[in-house]
């Protein structure tokens, strides 16, 4: 059906007129402006994701290089609809924006410095950020986008265009769920352990004591380490046949744990590696955020009985929910990505895939097996992962997060 | 009861106010002031250690006095010492990694100074446009991008240069907002003052901006250091030539897949590539955390 | 103001002038990567070393890599970049690849009718049989061998001989019933038998069998279009591997591919395993190192499933050669070609196989290994200081190489006694590195999962292959 691309830009234009034409009307402006804004951005929203690949998910491929499923037309749709969101919310948010800029409650807060007279300046001074982040960022990115719909290899000139099996294929894909699992279960532990720790350290090491400084730098200097080092040196711990790891728990209670051969073991090597690495880190931002807990507070709450524990968790734990947001994200952004040269030297994904997680798994597509397409198609569920979390992130902050009062 | 805003990071001041809240508790001479934060400090420090502190012993070892668990300092360490340096050149591998770290740690800072200059000193059309642009790729880890970006640096012809892993890396939003942040915060008489006395935007920046952002400076130094020195996967990609490899790799070719592990070299290379970021960290601790505090002040 | 524009012209002439004669005469540079970053290394940089002093118009300059599989992704990396070197050592199931990718001139086409560069002999018919049989792809050299090896085994003969067995076990059966005893005696190692899990062995274990890995005679008849390792012959192994394992016998690392080796060296030389199934590569290594650490070491053949058809059928080589990137310019392949054909003289061949194992590759290197003149004969070849340190190699001075290391005869004899079928050739197969990680993960899953059924694994592996390969075909196949 060659009018198929046609329909459905045909109706997400009238889905985002009829929206941004609702969204005007409850704000008394021009309904038929708003019509026609959110016609143009419905039809723009769905060629963004749909023009690059050519509408392939609703159409058999003439060569019959690849064939038409269920899945990828669902997943044709959702395209077209995060490509509607794309384009219908910013401007929603640019409308209502637009509707209160006068209004003194929703005025800007931030300090207005004193502003130098030159329209022309500030790019110059941008440019070079920007020029960069274009080239480097946002360029490879929608060639990412581009790589994920093509049969490519590293070692082959040629590509054929796959539409989008290379996302739809995964869903049959049990080993991926696993990848999945792997991955999130390696991160959450990776987060929980890690900020517990440092914060059970942090108690400690922010009080004045003596020789607090030499404490301090004892106890976050791992933060420097590289991921690969760690990799390196905890290899030597665990490993099977020579690890002094083993050699202590034989000695101590005759046990000997196969951290690097057992798969319900190796994650948790994994795990201690990246948090001996990481936890430096966190143990400062703690420490910091500790020495900022205002002191009447804790005096508040022991004139009214709480005993230590109960004022840590009902006082310093809420106040100090700014950072553990902040060290959440940075710890899961680590878990996701930089554990990848810890797992490269220590299990290399093994063992039965233990330890591979979705980034050491596009290496492992990419590199490895040289297969730029699927690598590519994983890279942008890692992606739409990580935003989706950092956008949970933001979400909850609001909410949960104690700025005091 | 009137609260002060919490802020997440420390002025430092308060923290010697702790001890007046403690009850007087009897407790014998000999006991320090809270021994128990003493002594839990001491386990923390040395089971963080421990790993280091092992791996330095290996490095000093023969193969067989690893397997033998001796908890000395063994008799290898000149032969380890050659292999590291003379055999596998770990030092030239480090050159380069020193040369490029510092170029980025560098050209990061002043791209990251001007584009908050832009951002705080000036208004422009589409401000927020382009501060959106910069904030989404906080979102991109270069690390998803790499097949596409190595696909990219290869077109320009910039394979196997330094060029491919200084340039795409000079441009970051994290120093951006940093400075963006820092500056904000500065009383706005600083920058009427200056154009009183009409100062242009970059005598401003490099006359008073910078002397009081060394701290915001330092922070973004260590972390850049650091974050080019332990870079891994886009090196072990784009850098085909040994004579431009970085430490990273020059670590690589200690392991060696096919030959033993021989765990005393491997070590020695290990220890030895940690010491320029640790250094680095550990001497700009303070930079570190007074950077991040007026960040993450507001 | 004309003047003195002429004379700064003139000057900057002469300047240039004065440079043609120093470039003309600086050495022209030849770039070869390897895959070693240990003794192997070592040995060939400072061949090189020597080479550039025979000829100094080449600057020959070697790089290692940690295994085969980071050389061969660090290619195809390179190559987008136009950065390969002059040659580049692919192993053996990299060769489908090699000659699809377009990287690579094959030997004899840049050979020409020349028999000889430089006044170095080419000799290429000097190559023992199965290396010659090994890497002539219709009839002619692709690349130039180097080190070929096959898998054999190496026994701790103190622990055999201390569990009352005087010979290394021939048959899977045999290693069960040695394990038997060595783990029931006092004093037991932590295991008894341990392999690398790399993807060679089971090809090994599959032609011992004589089962075929891939269809069209594994690729040799035509281009391979799907694997066929689920055959009864890999359900044998997987099934043996994983009752050796549930026994406690089998030590397995967890380490597969690349990564595997160094934890087999590790088990073995730590004496907590009593038998390794390796590669004949590392005889030297596996040998001197028991002779220092007082125990004996002793190579066998690989040990065969008594249970199949015809039982042992023959082994396949293995190794890697050394090919010649294209489009390189007539000085640096000249170059190139000189260092190859040095490389591989009779005196280097003969060096090469007592500091590593590898099979002598030239019949005159044999030959010279078999009189008692050997060591002088490689002593008047530059020897390399890897060589002249071996204590192995100082013992055997003056004697018959091959009786006083019998340990170094062992891989010859196995693939001596080979008979020649579809499945002892070897696949030739499209994506094969790719393929190999696939097959040591399913002996990974067979390994380590609870009630692991090894045809319903090998039968996913073959699927999962059959994907790549299918997808590999469709970029490469004409």
């Amino acid at each position: 059906m060659a009018s198929t691309p046609l329909l459905i830009t045909l109706a997400t234009t009238l889905i985002g007129a009829g929206l941004i034409a609702y969204v005007f009307r409850n704000l008394g402006y021009n309904v038929l402006l708003g019509g026609v804004l959110g016609g143009v951005a419905g039809a723009l929203g769905t060629l963004f994701f749909m023009l690059p690949v050519n509408f392939c998910m609703f159409a058999p491929d003439p060569e019959a290089r690849y064939t038409i499923e269920l899945a990828d037309q669902i997943f044709g749709l959702i395209m077209i609809v995060l490509g509607l969101l794309m384009t219908l919310w910013p401007l929603r948010w640019w409308a209502i924006w637009w509707s209160r800029r006068n209004d003194p409650q929703y005025a800007t807060q931030q300090v207005q410095q004193g502003l130098f007279k030159s329209r022309f300046l500030p790019f110059v001074f941008l440019a070079p950020t920007l020029i960069i982040l274009a080239l480097f960022l946002y360029y490879p990115s929608l060639d990412t986008f581009r790589l994920s719909t093509l049969l490519a290899r590293l070692d082959s000139q040629r590509t054929a265009f796959v539409c989008v099996d290379n996302f739809t294929r995964l869903v049959n894909d049990t080993g991926y769920f696993g990848v999945v699992g792997t991955t999130l279960m390696i991160s959450l532990a990776i987060v929980a352990i890690g900020l517990v720790l440092s914060l059970l350290i942090a108690t400690m090491a922010y009080q004045p004591l003596k020789g607090a400084r030499i404490y301090r730098t004892l106890l976050i200097w791992p933060y420097a380490i590289s991921p690969a080092v760690a990799g390196i040196i905890f290899l030597l711990l665990f490993n099977p046949t020579g690890g002094i790891m083993n050699y202590f728990l034989n000695g101590l209670f005759g046990i000997k744990i196969g951290w690097l051969n057992d798969p319900a073991a190796a994650p948790w090597a994994v795990i201690v590696a990246s948090v001996w690495k990481s936890m430096g880190f966190n143990v400062l931002f703690y420490i910091a955020g500790l020495q900022n807990v205002p002191k009447d507070l804790q005096e508040a709450a022991a004139i009214d009985g709480a005993n230590a524990i109960q004022r840590f968790r009902h006082v310093v734990i809420p106040l100090l929910s700014p950072i553990t947001f902040f060290l959440v994200i940075t710890n899961i952004t680590y878990a996701f990505f930089d554990t990848f040269g810890t797992i490269d030297y220590l299990t290399g994904g093994g063992p039965v895939g233990s330890t591979t997680t979705l980034m050491y798994q596009v290496y492992e597509l990419g590199i490895v097996n040289k297969d730029l397409g699927k690598a590519a198609a994983q890279s942008i569920i890692l992606f739409a992962m990580v935003i989706g979390l950092t956008i949970v992130q933001f979400r909850t902050q609001g909410r949960r997060v104690n700025y005091g009062a | 009861m009137e609260r002060e805003q919490v802020t997440p990071v420390a002025a430092p001041a308060q923290a010697t106010r702790a001890a007046v809240y403690r009850a007087p508790r009897q407790r014998p001479l000999w006991l320090p002031q809270r021994w128990y934060a003493h002594i839990i400090l001491w386990i923390a420090c040395a089971v963080i250690g421990f790993p280091l502190f092992y791996a330095m012993l290996v490095a000093t070892q023969s193969q067989a006095e690893v397997f033998a668990y001796r908890f000395l300092p063994g008799t290898s360490f000149a032969d380890n010492w050659n292999i590291v340096i003379n055999n596998r050149h770990l030092h030239t591998y480090m050159i380069n990694s020193v040369f490029i770290a510092l170029a980025v740690t560098a050209g990061k800072t002043v791209l990251s100074l001007l584009s908050g200059l832009a951002f705080v000193y000036f208004r422009f059309p589409g401000k927020w446009i382009v501060f959106g642009f910069v904030l989404i790729t906080l979102m991109m880890p270069t690390e998803i991008l790499i097949l596409a970006l190595f696909r990219f640096v290869n077109s320009l012809g910039w394979g196997s240069t330094f060029t491919a892993l200084i340039v795409p890396f000079l441009a970051s939003a994290t120093g951006t907002f940093l400075f963006r942040q820092h500056f904000s915060n500065i009383p706005a008489e600083l920058s009427e003052a200056a154009q009183l006395d009409g100062a242009t935007p970059l005598q401003f920046l490099i006359q008073v901006l910078v002397p009081i952002s060394w701290n915001t400076i330092g922070a973004l130094a260590v972390i850049q250091f650091v974050y080019v020195w332990n870079m891994y996967i886009w090196p072990v990609l784009i850098m085909r030539r040994e004579e431009y490899q970085v430490v990273q790799q020059g670590l690589a070719t200690l392991i060696g897949g096919d030959a033993a592990l021989v765990f005393g070299p491997m070590m020695l290379g290990a220890v030895i590539a940690s010491i320029p970021p640790v250094l680095v960290f550990v001497l700009l601790q303070k930079q570190f955390m007074s950077g991040f505090a007026l960040a993450r002040d507001k | 103001m004309f003047a003195k524009r002429l004379i700064a012209l003139v000057v900057l002439a002469a300047l240039l002038l004065a440079l043609v004669p120093v470039a003309a005469q600086s050495p022209v540079d030849v770039k070869m990567w390897i895959a070693f970053t240990d003794n192997r290394l070592d040995w060939a940089q400072q061949k090189a070393a020597y080479f550039n002093t025979v000829f100094p118009q080449y600057n020959v300059t070697v790089e290692g890599y940690a295994n085969y599989e980071e050389l061969f992704n660090a290619t195809a990396l390179a190559s987008e970049q136009g950065a390969l070197p002059a040659i580049v050592q692919y192993f053996e199931v990299a060769s489908q690849n090699a000659l699809d990718s377009g990287y690579f001139k094959p030997i004899a086409d840049a050979l020409g009718d020349r028999t000889e560069v430089n006044g170095l002999a080419v000799n290429l018919d000097d190559f023992i049989g199965p290396v010659a049989a090994y890497y002539t792809i219709d009839g002619k050299f692709n690349s130039m061998p180097w080190n070929a090896s096959s898998a054999i085994m190496f026994s701790n003969m103190n622990i055999l001989k201390a569990a009352g067995v005087d010979t290394p076990p021939a048959t899977w059966a045999d290693v069960e019933a040695t394990c038997e005893m060595v783990m029931a005696m006092d004093g037991a190692p932590e295991f008894c038998f341990t392999w690398p899990n790399h993807g060679w062995f089971f090809e090994q274990w599959l032609a011992q069998q004589n089962a075929v890995y891939a269809n069209n005679d594994n690729g040799r008849a035509d281009r391979a279009t799907e694997v066929a390792f689920n055959n009864a012959a890999g359900v044998a192994l997987l099934t043996w591997l994983r009752d050796m394992k549930d026994k406690g016998y089998l030590y397995y690392s967890g380490a597969q591919g690349g990564d595997s080796w160094a934890t087999v060296d590790q088990a073995f030389q730590s004496q907590q395993t009593a038998m390794a199934v390796y590669s004949s590569s590392d005889t030297a290594i596996y040998t001197d190192t028991g002779r220092q650490n007082g125990y004996e070491v002793v190579a066998s053949f690989m040990p065969y499933n008594q249970d199949a058809e015809g039982g042992w059928t023959g082994n396949l080589i293995g190794g890697a050669s050394l090919w010649l990137v294209d489009g390189l310019s007539t000085e640096v392949e000249d170059g190139a070609l000189t260092w190859l054909t040095w490389l591989n003289n009779t005196e280097n061949a003969a060096e090469w196989h007592q500091i590593t194992g590898y099979l002598p590759i030239r019949l005159s290197s044999v030959d010279l290994l078999n009189t008692d003149g050997w060591y002088d004969a490689i002593a008047a070849n530059g020897p390399s200081q890897v060589w002249m340190d071996l204590q192995i190699v100082q013992d055997a001075q003056g004697s018959n190489w091959f009786e006083g290391n019998p340990n170094f005869r062992v891989a010859a004899d196995q693939l001596a006694g080979s008979q020649q079928t579809a499945a002892t050739a070897g696949a030739l197969l499209g994506n094969f590195p790719g393929i190999r990680n696939i097959v040591t993960q399913a002996i990974d899953t067979m390994l380590l999962t609870d009630g692991a059924d090894a045809q319903a694994i090998l039968d996913a592996a073959v699927a999962e292959a059959n994907v790549t390969l299918e997808e590999y075909n469709a970029l490469n196949a004409e």
